[in-house]
């Protein structure tokens, strides 16, 4: 049933990443060249042409291109397109530069953002980006966060922002409540991407459809979910950020995002020429991979940011995974340079901790996260489980079965059920549609569950981990005892509430260590944003968030 | 005929009350939560939500009110082509089947036509074959066409006649060409049936006494078999039409999923993910009504085509 795999709609990701930015080894990893950008090669750029791009299914849960409340990656590459932000993040260093604001101060208590704006930039209906529009932004954020009780994913970027000021029509003013060190980051992100403030009249839902205008450099033609999404050059558009070599009009006349659900059937359209870019959720298996290196098109890969491809367990009273020493020994029962070679192909990277290897103060596990069978099975006898005949281990009488709760079977499940096999342990891979995801999960129904986030900054964990603040309260609850949990919402508050650089990375790397001394997060596999592009296709890059950036795309005829 | 007439289509609407009513309780009474099912499909996790906010999202889809109320205002609203707004979607759920069902509409067309084609031409060639290693070969290959698949025909067609030999586009819903490789997939299935069908029929007719006397008073056996045997022997095939008509949209949902066409299968694949119970309620509705209507008109073609159904109908008044 290979057609159902690739259907469901997996929940995640987003992106704020931090103030800071050279130190941070926001490093990119693409093919042809190792900074975002690539295949600036192949001569003057052409303009004109439609470029066809094939998403994997669109989102079934939740459909919305509208900026500030989707998570979606492929609605959130599709929005850095169309919306400007106030500030860009360099994919190479992680720094912020200028966008639609030239030059910015954050004061010392962290409380006062203050942005000055380019001039001359307006929105597609004609109407200025000033301070007011800035303003106008703030209010539908904070709007959009109250109405939504937190739920809208920007709620994540915009903590501790408590409005705006207008101090004149290029200089706007953003107080918060509590230093927020990722809050400069963000606004480089799309989710805080600025659109006109009239859109902010508009129902979330009639934004969600796409109802909005914003200045960047295409506007939206149409959009029919999970069919086509069409964006044609904004006629005019003249201040890109400087991260793109062309600052002005697109080159492209229009872009088409189509989606297909089999992502063979996507690679082979890529191959026979029938779309320009593949643009797979899933990392190319290495069939896939080979075949459009064996064609004339190319594979571009950069790791997403933000936390890794993670189960979380359920270590509520009751289950089994409430004992400690079965969580260590999870651990050690879990072969992850085995699953990345496996799963993904030779060269594919092994997941070294909690977050992705490009996110933010990144902080290696490896030694903790070390396979080593000898000691699981070791931690588990002495837990009191021991082996019976058929290989599995029980204690008094129970089977030591873990549910893990799956929205789509991939061969990497079955290979961890393997592996857990071999010590022993009875892996029960549940297989729940999105739709049901959230019930059953309230119900606590299961052992271990997945998920991760998309965000340049180690504070996306919070999202999932601290129930004050997850989309998913139960699973935040059930990952990690009071005892923790109190731990881990102390170093987040640290490290987010201060604007020192050294005090933030002193309290990531203690949470990173925490969390795997704990059992709190089980990273199995780093995320990596994979594309196959034809060799028509010219100044192909990815974003810092490894989104799909299209300034300076060019088609040869 | 007047009284068979009205007494077919009494039925007709009788079932397709029934379908309505059947899914309703199916999709509501499921034991699962249908608040959270629902607010979920609308990207709303309840447990984010103040009590206040939920009652207020309840209310938004009338989820606040009792079953039985909600069952008749559907019911009523459904009478008049309003089947709701798309929980997932948020657009009205006749925009969505209007949107749709061309895409799907001709996809059938040409499904339907090529499983006509290929069902009467292989049980005919297998009836008229005399060879009999090649009337076996045929009369077993529709027992291997049923057999596969759809997924995997698709993908195999898409693979050999999109990518390699690029003769139709692999995906879309963009003319002719992108309707071909469906629609063949499709058939391969549905023209399998029909032939299994016409096969034992041919059989059966040949074997009577009159076609024996046909062949005695010197006729060929061609003629023979054209024109005492075809028009008898399809008269079961004209039965199960409504079922090969339905099989051609329940296919839709396999295959407008593996070829990315926009048609009303691929409409309930996403509607049964994101459990967007109002859409996925009036797909099945539609299906149903496309099932019943079909069996109608075949039901109002039978005394057309053989009188003895209507004199067996006068006999018993």
């Amino acid at each position: 049933m290979s057609f159902r795999r690739s259907l469901s709609a997996r929940r995640g990701v987003a992106a704020v990443a931090v103030t800071v930015a050279a130190t941070l080894g926001l490093s990119a990893c693409s093919s042809s060249d190792p900074g975002g950008s690539s295949a600036g090669d192949g001569g003057t750029p052409v303009a004109g042409g439609t470029l066809k791009v094939a998403f994997w299914p669109d989102n079934a849960a939740f459909t919305c291109v509208d900026p500030f409340q989707t998570y979606w990656i492929e609605h959130r590459t599709v929005i850095r397109n169309l919306a400007d932000s106030l500030t860009d993040q360099d994919p190479k260093t992680g720094e912020i530069k200028p966008w639609l604001a030239d030059s910015w101060k954050v004061s010392p208590d962290g409380l006062t953002y203050t942005f000055s704006l380019k001039q001359g930039v307006t929105f597609s209906d004609g109407s200025p980006v000033d301070a007011a529009a800035i303003k106008g932004n703030v209010d539908g954020w904070l709007d959009t966060v109250k109405a939504t009780n937190g739920a809208a994913f920007g709620s994540s970027y915009v903590l501790g922002l408590k409005g705006a000021k207008v101090i004149d029509p290029k200089t706007v003013e953003l107080d918060f409540s509590q230093p927020n060190s990722s809050f400069l980051q963000a606004t480089s992100t799309t989710n805080l991407a600025i659109i006109s403030p009239d859109s902010y009249a508009k129902t979330p839902a009639q934004r969600c459809a796409g109802d909005f205008t914003a200045s960047g450099a295409f506007t939206l033609d149409s959009y029919k979910p999970n069919e086509l999404l069409k964006i044609v050059k904004r006629p005019g558009y003249a201040w890109g950020s400087a991260l793109s070599k062309n600052t002005g009009e697109a080159h492209l006349d229009a872009v088409e995002f189509t989606y297909v659900a089999e992502d063979s059937v996507r690679t082979g359209n890529l191959v026979s020429k029938a779309i320009d870019i593949a643009w797979p959720r899933n990392p190319f298996t290495v069939e896939d991979r080979e075949l459009i290196e064996r064609s004339d098109a190319t594979v571009e890969q950069r790791s997403l940011p933000g936390v890794a491809l993670t189960l979380f367990p359920n270590v509520s009273s009751g289950r089994i995974l409430s004992d400690p020493a079965v969580r260590k020994a999870l651990y050690k029962a879990i072969d992850l340079e085995s699953y990345a070679s496996t799963a993904y192909g030779k060269d594919y990277p092994v997941v070294g901790g909690p977050f992705d290897e490009t996110t933010p103060y990144f902080a290696a596990q490896k030694d903790k996260l070390a396979f080593d069978r000898d000691e699981a099975e070791q931690l588990l006898d002495s837990a009191g489980w021991t082996r019976t005949g058929n290989g599995y281990r029980t204690k008094d009488g129970k089977r030591l079965t873990l549910v893990d709760q799956i929205q789509v079977l991939t061969p990497g499940d079955e290979l961890l059920q393997d592996q857990l096999k071999q010590v022993g342990i009875d892996l029960k891979l549940d297989v729940v549609p999105a739709a049901e995801r959230p019930a059953k999960i309230a119900n606590g129904d299961y052992d271990l569950s997945g998920t991760y986030f998309t965000r340049a900054d180690p504070g996306a964990l919070q999202f999932i981990l601290d129930p004050d603040l997850a989309n998913s309260k139960a699973l935040a609850t059930n990952a990690s005892t009071p005892e923790t949990l109190a731990k881990i919402k102390a170093l987040f508050a640290q490290a987010i509430q201060t604007t020192d650089e050294a005090e933030s990375k002193k309290a990531y790397t203690e949470l990173q260590a925490l969390l795997i001394d704990e059992g709190v997060t089980y990273p199995i596999a780093e995320r990596v944003q994979f594309a196959g592009v034809s060799k028509a296709v010219h100044g192909f890059s990815f974003t810092s968030e490894s989104f799909l950036k299209l300034n300076d795309v060019w088609k040869s005829k | 005929m007047t009284r068979y007439v009205l007494g077919r289509v009494a039925q007709a609407v009788g079932v397709l009350w029934a379908a309505y009513t059947v899914t309703f309780a199916v999709l509501y009474l499921l034991p699962s939560d249908p608040v959270a099912l629902q607010l979920g499909a609308a990207g709303i996790e309840t447990d984010k939500l103040s009590p206040s906010q939920l009652d207020a999202a309840m209310a938004r889809y009338d989820l606040d009110r009792p079953v039985l109320e909600q069952y008749l205002t559907h019911l009523w609203n459904a009478l008049h082509g309003d089947f709701g707004m798309s929980i997932s979607k948020q657009v009205p759920v006749t925009d969505l089947l209007v949107d749709r069902i061309g895409a799907t509409a001709a996809l059938s067309l040409l499904a339907g036509t090529l499983s006509l084609i290929g069902g009467f031409a292989l049980a005919y060639s297998a009836s008229y074959l005399r060879w009999r290693p090649a009337r076996l070969l045929l009369s077993r290959l529709p027992s291997v066409g049923a057999s596969f698949p759809q997924f995997f025909v698709g993908l195999l067609l898409i693979q050999v006649f999109a990518f390699n030999l690029a003769w139709f586009p692999a995906t879309g819903t963009d003319g002719f060409s992108s309707l071909v490789l469906p629609a063949v997939t499709i058939s391969l299935l549905t023209s399998s049936v029909l032939a299994q069908v016409l096969m034992r029929s041919f059989d059966e007719t040949l074997r009577q006494p009159y076609i024996v006397t046909a062949r005695a008073k010197g006729l060929s056996r061609a003629a023979v078999q054209w024109k005492h045997a075809f028009r008898n022997a399809a008269l079961p095939a004209m039965t199960i039409l409504g079922v090969v008509v339905g099989l051609t949209v329940t296919s839709a949902i396999v295959t407008e999923t593996v070829f990315s066409r926009n048609g009303i299968g691929k409409l309930a694949q996403e509607a049964v993910i994101a459990q967007d119970v109002p859409v996925v309620l009036a797909i099945v509705t539609f299906a149903a009504a496309l099932f019943v209507v079909v069996n109608l008109v075949v039901d109002l073609l039978y005394p057309l085509l053989d009188p003895r159904i209507v004199h067996v109908q006068k006999v018993s008044r």
